[in-house]
């Protein structure tokens, strides 16, 4: 009763579609533009709040601006939970690039503050991306505890049934 | 033996939710044969099946860090399984549902020994079974699930899938002596 004919699709067809999925260049390729989208609307958010006299064009211009930046972290976010999702190994290498870049953009716009003209607005973006740095901290501190957990619980299994073997 | 299948599915699981490729490699090994029957049973055709067959195996590799017990990892991937394949069935069948049997379902049709014709007449009526029972019978007796494994994939307490799995055993036996098959 147990004999239908074999998949038209085989075992190595699936494993190719699934390596393709899972490729680690896609996920960091994600990454980067949800870091780079997340500090494009910062930055322009950080302009817009820190400038109370603009014209309204100007306005109008940072609101569209900072709506693109945000639509393409939504995207890049959206496609991290659904598509390529993260597993544990790419949640720390996503959660590495996160503090770096985050640093790196903290860092930066301190400096445009202490050592240019753009004081208030750098200032802003410095104290946006330190929200997002801890943020990011945080992610790269879960993300290793759930990995060190993975790792606890196949080590325990391996163990077990070594020893069944 | 069903505890150390379950510890071989959970470090199957862990290792796949960990990110190793060869993980899905050794999962897909596994599990792609026994979703292929389960889907082509429950689809009545080839294309079908296979278009669905892809489709879960994406939402596996999707949805698998989601995945907190990986010792349920057989009821949780034909759970997935049978959730594709009834969203494709009802849009399939806004009409009436019709099974269609495949000729190569027919195991030797030139074969004449008569526990091949058995086999051949037991796929034609189980393919005519209702869908909820033909589930539970492939389920139970060719993917060799547990009651409560299937409840979990059905969704439907496990009273339910005793009385079904009796039921559905009751109309294929019907089914079987109607045909005269009568051993």
């Amino acid at each position: 009763m147990n004999d239908l004919h074999s998949p038209p699709i085989s075992v190595a067809e699936v494993q190719r579609l699934i390596l393709g999925e899972l490729s680690l260049r896609a996920r960091v390729g994600y990454v980067a533009l949800l870091l780079v989208a997340l500090a494009m609307t910062t930055v322009i958010a950080s302009l817009w709040l820190t400038e109370p006299h603009l014209p309204v064009r100007t306005q109008i211009a940072f609101a569209v601006m900072a709506g693109i930046g945000s639509s393409w972290a939504a995207y890049a976010a959206w496609v991290l939970t659904r598509r390529r999702v993260l597993l544990a190994g790419h949640r720390i290498i996503a959660a590495r690039m996160a503090v770096a870049f985050t640093a790196v953009f903290v860092a930066g716009s301190l400096a445009l503050g202490i050592w240019s003209s753009m004081g208030r607005p750098a200032y802003a973006a410095a104290a946006l991306g330190a929200m997002m740095l801890i943020v990011a901290v945080a992610m790269l501190l879960s993300s290793r505890r759930r990995f060190d957990a993975l790792m606890e619980r196949r080590g325990a299994l391996e163990r077990e049934l070594s020893q069944q073997a | 033996m069903i505890e150390n299948d379950r510890k071989q599915d959970e470090l199957l699981a862990i290792r796949c939710q960990l990110g190793e490729p060869s993980a899905f490699d050794a999962l897909i090994a596994r599990w792609h044969e026994p979703l292929w029957k389960y889907l082509r049973r429950l689809a009545g055709d080839d294309d079908a099946a296979a278009e669905a067959v892809q489709d879960v195996w994406l939402r596996i590799l999707r949805g698998i860090a989601r995945l907190r017990d990986g010792s349920r990892l057989r009821a949780w991937i034909f759970g997935i399984a049978r959730r594709v394949a009834m969203d494709r069935l009802r849009e399939k069948y806004a009409e009436p549902v019709l099974v269609s049997i495949d000729d190569r379902d027919l195991v030797g049709a030139d074969d004449t020994s008569e526990l091949k014709e058995d086999i051949a007449l037991m796929h034609v009526e189980l393919a005519r079974l209702p869908v909820p029972e033909r589930e539970v019978l492939v389920l139970f007796h060719l993917e060799e699930l547990t009651l409560a494994e299937i409840a979990e994939v059905i969704g439907i307490p496990t009273g339910t899938v005793k009385s079904r799995l009796f039921r559905a055993r009751r109309a294929l036996r019907d089914q079987l002596v109607a045909k005269g098959m009568n051993r």
